[in-house]
């Protein structure tokens, strides 16, 4: 009787632990994958994160219609952080204690990665970081972590190289602005870069302290030390509120800018100030063959409210998620996070219809999609021209 | 000798959106005693609508100043009854707590409203640069000096003659004295509210039409506090002359003495002057007797 006992416990115990087993591997169930994505849904910078939720809902309808990964819909599971890194860490802890996500795309900025990354470590979270192309974020390497774009500085270096070579005069003086933290760091990394490589005239750097409203006086600094390139390493308003100066002084300058200045409610702001500016992005501008037949292809997937949030983010991270689609499809029906990490690594020329440069991870520091594109805005409809093609500098 | 005056017309220029917030503040401290630390909310708030109003009815700048100051005069008053007209008589740092909520509160609704994208704001001015001697101004910082002039004087002749003026000195002179001879505090508040919302429009339309239209135009509210400490936090005026001189200390300071140094030059001055002058510049002596 006590053996017939036992036996039947063990029975039930092994049914009750079987289904436990086939559904281990945490955000895989039969008919779905569940992937997260924690970005700025509020507050300044939340144009950022509805372009990326953008980019993530339009890979996953489209994967979805395709048939899923092996039969598996994806689920997009998002959660603001308000670009505050302790909202980040905690939205992270929801997503995988609460929503029991499978894997992280999209990851809102530097400092915000830096945070969820003991969670993603832990996890052996598999991880595309599409919004933050910052060397803290690769190095050191994290075995489970992916990152997409080129550095602040790769891309300074580019336009300048550019301007000195194509647009500035012979023995052009040479000026540099940029926040007081690490992205104007990285700015003025560039920028010394093509200081030291071209035997470039240094005239004058100069920082400033996030927040800044008025660039008068430092437009008066650079009038004085007879600027003719200036490395405008300010954002959005501040960037506009720098050329609005430097045109008051009446200076004739070339000017390179940071890639947010590439999107429309920005490029809208720093036209007035007359300057054709240039761009280095490695993501494809709007007016983009490769952006534009985006549009055409997916204008149906979308609402009103979509359309009008796209911009660059929304294609970084629609690449993304299809580069974690490829990973996750080679799994197999077995689909595990190790499996993907592993199949992550593997990724080399993956083809993002020109949104990007072809993405590999196939190099120590798992950072791929870093080649350049140099633009330069048409002032009269504020589009911007191709200069080069995808280039590694 | 250029390279001077190019600093000092830029300094007086930031100064004068610095002096016009700062009198927002002084206005209410003033007459309430409180320090509303939603003054750049205030400004953000109206600036905003400033923007809605000027893109839709196609109004240039002084025409939207117009109609733009009584929607925030209203919007003041409304704030006054809701939010610090229900703390009377409760204790000072709780009312202070309560401008600072509403600081939170009205700054995301703005958000929420018009959205995180920064705008330029349109003034229907000409983006040619006007001359004045070797000077550079574009017109709209002209009209930025001329508005903080105005107003400055419109607010010492108010003071200094007007019924209302006298009652709303009273008032910050002894409350309790006011009240006995006669004076409806709760409405001195009120108007001083609905007044300090007519500054911070004019600020706002100012300082987003010379900048841009952002969601931090706000910090604002704090980045001129130092003009009212300056100037006195009960003096009207002085406000808008500290505002004066800490934009001509950034900038100097950022000209001549070296980067970084914009931010801290302007505090150092600050703390000496307070050190000298308790009160600030203008601000009243109080003086107990014990």
């Amino acid at each position: 009787m006590k053996k017939t006992l036992r036996m039947t416990l063990l029975a039930v115990g092994a049914a009750l632990m079987l289904p436990a087993m086939a559904a281990a591997e945490p955000g895989v169930s039969d008919t779905e994958i569940r992937i997260g994505d924690v970005n700025i849904l509020t507050g300044p910078a939340s144009f950022i994160g509805q372009a990326v939720s953008v980019g993530s809902k339009v890979a996953a309808a489209e994967i979805n219609a395709a048939g899923g990964i092996n039969g598996r819909k994806i689920v997009m599971k998002t959660e603001d952080d308000g670009y505050v890194p302790s909202r980040s860490f905690q939205a992270l802890k929801k997503l995988l204690e609460v929503d029991d996500i499978f894997a992280l795309n999209g990851t809102s900025g530097t400092a915000n990665v830096l945070a969820m990354m003991p969670l993603i470590t832990k996890a052996n979270l598999p991880t595309v970081v599409t919004t933050a192309p910052n060397e803290l974020v690769y190095n050191p390497v994290r075995p489970s972590v992916f990152t997409i774009g080129a550095s602040y500085e790769a891309s300074f270096y580019a336009q300048l190289k550019y301007i000195h070579e194509k647009l500035a005069p012979k023995g052009a003086v040479y000026g540099l602005i940029r926040q007081d933290d690490d992205f104007g760091v990285a700015v003025e990394k560039g920028y010394e870069r093509a200081i030291k490589e071209f035997g470039l005239k240094d005239g004058i750097r100069l920082r400033y302290k996030k927040g800044q409203a008025d660039f008068a006086a430092e437009a008066v600094q650079m009038k004085a030390a007879g600027v003719q390139v200036l490395a405008n390493g300010a954002i959005i308003a501040q960037a506009a509120t720098v050329l609005k100066e430097t045109r008051k002084l009446g200076m004739d300058l070339q000017v390179a800018d940071v890639w947010s200045e590439i999107m429309p409610p920005s490029a809208k702001l720093l036209a007035p100030a007359g300057y054709s500016y240039l761009i280095g992005d490695y993501i494809a501008a709007m007016a983009d063959p490769a952006a534009v037949k985006w549009m055409e292809k997916f204008k149906p997937y979308m609402t009103e409210a979509d359309i009008a949030a796209v911009n660059r983010y929304t294609f970084i991270t629609y690449a993304g998620l299809k580069i974690m689609a490829k990973a996750m499809e080679a799994c197999g029906k077995d689909l595990t996070r190790a499996c993907t990490v592993e199949n992550l690594r593997k990724i080399k020329n993956f083809d993002t219809q020109g949104l990007t440069a072809p993405v590999s991870f196939d190099n120590e520091r798992q950072l791929g999609g870093t080649a350049i594109k140099v633009y330069q805005i048409n002032l009269a409809d504020q589009s911007f021209k191709a200069l080069t093609d995808y280039q590694e500098y | 000798m250029e390279y001077f005056l190019f600093l000092v017309s830029s300094g007086l220029v930031v100064g004068a959106t610095y002096g016009l917030v700062g009198m927002g503040f002084a206005i209410i401290y003033k007459a309430t005693g409180i320090v509303n630390f939603a003054q750049g909310e205030l400004l953000m708030l109206t600036a905003y609508i400033a923007f809605s109003l000027a893109s839709s009815l196609s109004l240039s700048l002084v025409p939207l100043m117009i109609v733009t100051i009584p929607i925030a005069m209203v919007i003041g008053i409304v704030l006054e009854r809701v939010f610090i007209r229900p703390m009377l008589g409760e204790p000072l740092f709780s009312i202070v707590m309560v401008t600072i909520g509403l600081a939170v509160i009205l700054r995301g609704v703005t958000i929420m409203i018009w959205g995180p994208d920064p705008h330029e704001f349109p003034t229907g001015l000409s983006t040619q640069v006007v001359l004045i001697g070797p000077v550079p101004f574009y017109q709209v910082q002209l009209y930025g000096l001329a508005t903080l002039a105005a107003v400055t004087l419109a607010a010492w002749a108010f003071f200094r003659f007007t019924r209302l003026g006298i009652a709303m000195r009273a008032v910050a002179a002894n409350e309790g004295a006011a009240m006995l001879m006669g004076i409806e505090v709760s409405r001195i508040h009120m108007i001083a509210w609905a007044l300090a919302a007519a500054v911070a429009a004019l600020a706002g339309i100012l300082f987003a039409s010379m900048f841009k239209l952002g969601p931090t135009i706000w910090f604002e509210g704090l980045r001129s506090f130092p003009a009212v400490i300056l100037g006195g936090l009960d003096s009207v005026l002085g406000a808008a002359l500290g505002g004066l001189v800490v934009g001509l200390i950034e900038n100097l300071a950022q000209g001549y003495i070296g980067q970084g140094l914009r931010e801290i030059a302007g505090f150092v001055v600050i703390v000496v002057i307070l050190m000298l002058r308790p009160y600030g510049l203008f601000g009243a002596r109080e003086i107990e007797r014990v």
